[in-house]
């Protein structure tokens, strides 16, 4: 097989989507009332809640009673040094986000319509949730009390903000009317375990000198994080030269200390192998586990299709996962007082039995993954402190039960917030009907309730990997549409606020055709009852 | 901005768009995706281009001219069947996706004839088809993992399973080539595990053992077969996988002049296909082969003929295993088609199958499975071996269909009478 050098890092495009993008400039000091400007007929006020999290909200001169009520994703709660790929030079920043990604075109086009926008830096960064949701209940009575012609609230918000609007759904039905979380996290335990898994996975088979959680208190144990992002880095780097170097059979990394048989099955399969028993997708940005470059000749297009784009995907979606991973992991460790992520009872083999088939070349068959799995079988394995476990267990999760119409919105190769999030949410919703409509029969009802929650799939195209005339995969390009984290168009996101404006109107979901054409006009938005995503694989033990 | 007070006009026409038509409501003939007054669509995947598609791409084609034949002659309870081919390049996430299109998109029906172990696992457990209710007849892939109808509800096998191969082919090594050193080739994945698990009960002990990773197939990867193969002894091999890598085996073994005993697995035997391959007529003579089916050649065949002459007219493709296959996949769709009713729906489509289904006419030779509790298709094979024009014959000269299952019941030596053609090969059942 032909060798390639790739134009561009992979872990730099990855990475950076993580992070949510903070366009607005930093609000004034807390205070008790906002202060507000207006210029060409749009007023902003900036103020802080009780808490000391900044805000900001922007009304039209026309403003017709609905408001935005933004949460913001996932932000970092330690800066990171400046060099590590993707993440480096982060600094911790409450700055407000009063839309995704603090758009002025999303934001423009809300205001135009009359409607105003809000949000919240939240007081902590990290995951925030439980401190989050009251920040936002106290904003939502902030806003009202400025602006006491307010008729309608509508939540929205990505990744972590997609987790806190859903439990406002669930919480506050009384003080919002439409929710839309959009690539949400779901339950913090399985994201949590997906992360573990990635970590682990990459520290086992490149470089058992990844701590992988477990940090030191103080100083100490942030160096070790900010040690292991380097080192997982370096690991999926090497694997990446690697396999340009020689896509067939990739060297292991020098790191890399697993017994010298296993090195006879190519390190790319143990990538593999990794995204599979975490449950991060088989298609990223730039790969999509199905192309192969034009020219090469047939057996090897073939092996190409089936074993080394598969790998380049699980290698690019493991960049973000063990980002998050790292990153997280250090901060719920300090939330919980101890190490969260035990494996100690995980069957690694079980995990990925249905998949084995499926991705067979990619795991270089049978023997191959009896190999890479009996190794796992072995090797020590992440014991978590009880008690950190059950202060996480205790922080705010997912009910299901859901009175408001709520739009539901993710990619399903998303390999941060996995559409298992959004799956699991749609079970949990399903089952609380399910208990509603037996409660209705027992008490001889026979009006079935209202399905109140519609689920959206933002789904890659057949093929997208692009490859340069040379043959090289061109990672330069846009990440694919249906891949990546919380990678929405304009578009597509004011095809959402079209659909909480109405929901919030009707107190129901658009429907019918009038949805079909809303979401085929936003392009990449399917509408399919019959999809179920793969639950995360904690779920499935 | 969306309108907060719809106009009943907009209403009635995303109503009606949402539907499929006003119509559909009134007429439950027609209230089943992929069915309406004048066609049946029908759709399959496969790979029609690429590395694995030798043979395997002549399917789809095969099936169409049946179905063209039976459209010219009054259709499906005047229904036209049309078949839409979709190319998954044996690639897994691209059959899902093709998949997803046929059925979202293209809104066919059923599938039939999905081609491909490793696509058709991928396809089953992203596309939902059980919780969507979408029959998938006739899966082209002997993997007997399918054969679990809690799990697949909604689909059904044709070919005998790999197990049941592996049996079959573990006594006729038992009782025809006691004594010699034997080896192994297969696909290192549940193809391979099919057909290891099947030997392991019977006894079979290979002496040297050559797996391999489905998509390495090559010239370059079939060397060090060879080389394995030559330098254990072997003097009778055994493959089990698909044509793509039965030819560069035997093109590389007939360079190297390694010459064993060849007994080729039914998927990757085809003659017409090997030879296009670049395989030697030399090397495939007096190569072994367990089949299902009569020879393509055997003109003596009432299905091979009518098939034959539908061929000519429709499709005008060499006629080789794989028409043959497609044909009679037709054949087999149309019985379904037809038990299913003049108002067919997808529940009734699968209660026909498991009603009727093992009574439908078909060209292989052993019986068909079928029933509430189960989704097997074929059930035995007959030992067959290739000649120098590189045609295949019944070893020993007459049929001798063996009969078993994918667990561990016994081989047996069966008597059964496959149904007649029906009449110009057009069903008439119901």
């Amino acid at each position: 097989m032909k060798n390639f050098k790739f134009k561009r890092s992979l872990t730099l495009i990855a990475v950076s989507s993580l992070l949510s993008i903070t366009v607005v400039s930093i609000p004034t000091a807390a205070q008790a009332t906002p202060a507000c400007t207006t210029a060409n007929f749009v007023t902003t006020c900036l103020g802080a809640t009780t808490d000391a999290a900044p805000y900001m909200l922007i009304t039209p001169a026309n403003f017709n009673g609905t408001v935005y009520l933004y949460s913001h994703g996932y932000r970092p709660n330690v800066a990171v040094p400046a060099g590590i790929p993707g993440v480096g030079g982060y600094t911790i920043t409450n700055t407000p986000e009063p839309a995704p990604g603090g758009n002025p075109q999303i934001i423009g086009a809300l205001l135009a319509k009359g409607f105003a926008v809000m949000g919240s830096g939240f007081a902590r960064q990290g995951w925030n949730a439980d401190s989050a949701i009251k920040t936002n209940v106290e904003l939502i009575g902030v806003f009202k009390k400025q602006y006491p012609k307010t008729t309608k609230v509508v939540a929205w918000g990505s990744s972590l903000g997609g987790f806190i609007t859903q439990a406002l759904a669930e919480k506050y039905p009384n003080l919002i009317s439409a929710a839309a979380p959009l690539c949400m996290a779901s339950d913090l335990n399985p994201l949590m375990t997906m992360a573990g898994d990635a970590i682990w996975g990459i520290k086992t088979f490149f470089d058992p000198t990844i701590k992988g959680g477990n940090y030191s208190a103080g100083p100490a144990g942030y160096a070790e994080a900010m040690g292991d992002l380097v080192k997982v880095f370096t690991a999926i780097g090497a694997m990446q030269v690697a396999i340009g170097a020689n896509p067939a059979a990739p060297a292991w990394p020098a790191t890399s200390t697993v017994p010298a048989a296993l090195k006879a099955v190519p390190s790319r399969s143990a990538l593999v192998l990794v995204a599979l028993m975490s449950g991060i997708p088989m298609q990223s940005a730039h790969f999509d586990s199905t192309s192969a470059p034009a020219g090469l000749p047939a057996a090897n297009a073939l092996s190409f299709q089936l074993a080394i784009n598969p790998a380049l995907a699980a290698l690019e979606n493991l960049a973000n996962a063990a980002a998050l991973g790292v990153l997280a992991t250090y901060d719920l460790e300090l939330q919980a007082g101890g190490a969260i992520f035990d494996n100690t009872a995980t069957n690694y083999a079980a995990r990925v039995s249905d998949e084995q088939f499926i991705w067979s070349s990619a795991l270089s068959g049978n023997a191959g993954i009896g190999a890479l799995l009996g190794y796992l079988a072995v090797v020590p394995r992440a014991k978590g402190d009880p008690a950190a476990m059950a202060k996480l267990a205790s922080l705010t999760t997912h009910t299901g039960k859901v009175e408001i119409p709520t739009i539901l919105f993710t990619a399903t190769a998303d390999p941060v917030t996995t559409p298992g999030n959004q799956q699991s949410v749609i079970d949990k919703y399903a089952a609380y009907s399910a208990d509603k409509w037996a409660a209705t029969i027992k008490e001889r009802g026979s009006k079935k309730p209202t399905n109140n929650q519609l689920a959206l799939w933002s789904i890659p195209a057949e093929k997208y990997t692009k490859f340069t005339a040379a043959g090289t995969p061109n990672t330069a390009v846009a990440a694919a549409p249906g891949t990546n984290h919380c990678n929405f168009t304009v578009a597509q996101h004011l095809a959402i606020a079209d659909l909480l404006a109405y929901a919030a109107s009707n107190g129901k979901n658009l429907s019918g055709g009038a949805l079909l054409t809303k979401i085929r006009k936003a392009g990449n938005m399917t509408y399919d009852r019959g999809y179920i995503a793969p639950k995360m694989k904690y779920y499935g033990g | 901005m969306i309108r907060k007070t719809p106009r009943k006009g907009t209403w009635l026409a995303a109503t009606v768009l949402a539907s499929g038509s006003l119509f559909a409501t009134a007429l439950p003939a027609y209230a089943e995706a992929g069915v309406s007054a004048r066609e049946i669509k029908l759709g399959i995947t496969l790979p029609l281009t690429g590395a694995a598609s030798p043979g395997y791409n002549k399917i789809g084609n095969a099936m169409n001219a049946y179905f063209k034949y039976v459209n010219d002659n009054g259709g499906v309870y005047g229904r036209k069947i049309t078949l839409i081919q979709k190319n998954d390049e044996y690639s897994p996430q691209l059959a899902i996706a093709k998949t997803n299109e046929l059925i979202l998109k293209d809104k066919v029906f059923a599938l039939v004839g999905p081609l491909g172990t490793a696509t058709y696992t991928a396809v089953h457990k992203s596309v939902n088809l059980a919780k969507r209710g979408v029959p998938s007849l006739f899966l082209n892939t002997g993997f007997s993992g399918f054969s679990d109808k809690k799990s697949y509800p909604t689909s059904f096998m044709i070919l005998s399973s790999y197990a049941m191969e592996a049996k079959i082919v573990a006594q006729f090594l038992k009782d025809n080539h006691a004594g010699k050193k034997l080896g192994l080739v297969y696909q290192n994945d549940e193809f391979g595990i099919d057909a290891i698990t099947a030997f392991k009960a019977a006894g079979t002990k290979f002496d040297v053992t050559v797996p391999y990773t489905s998509g390495s197939q090559s010239a370059a990867t079939a060397q060090t077969w060879v080389s394995q193969l030559a330098a254990g002894g072997a003097q009778v091999v055994v493959f089990f996988g698909v044509t793509s890598a039965t030819a560069p085996l035997l093109a590389v073994s007939a360079a190297a002049k390694y010459a064993p005993q060849w007994i080729l697995g039914s998927v990757g035997s085809d003659p017409l296909t090997l030879r296009a391959l670049g395989v030697p007529v030399a090397v495939l003579n007096g190569a072994q082969t367990p089949a299902g089916n009569p020879s393509p050649n055997d003109t003596s065949d009432e299905y091979v003929k009518q098939f034959q002459e539908i061929n000519t007219k429709y499709n005008d493709a060499p006629f080789d295993d794989y028409v043959l296959q497609g044909m009679n996949l037709g054949l087999m769709t149309v019985q379904a088609l037809r038990a299913a009713g003049s108002n067919p729906t997808r529940k009734g489509l699968i209660r026909a199958m498991e009603s009727k289904g093992s009574s439908f006419a078909s060209v292989a030779y052993s019986p068909l499975g079928y029933s509430k509790t189960s989704n097997v298709g074929h059930t035995g094979y007959y030992m067959a071996v290739m000649d120098a024009n590189g045609d295949r014959k019944p070893f020993g000269g007459t049929v001798k269909l063996y009969t078993t299952d994918s667990g561990s019941g016994p081989v047996v030596l069966s008597t059964f009478k496959r149904p007649a053609m029906p009449a110009k090969g057009l069903p008439s059942n119901s």
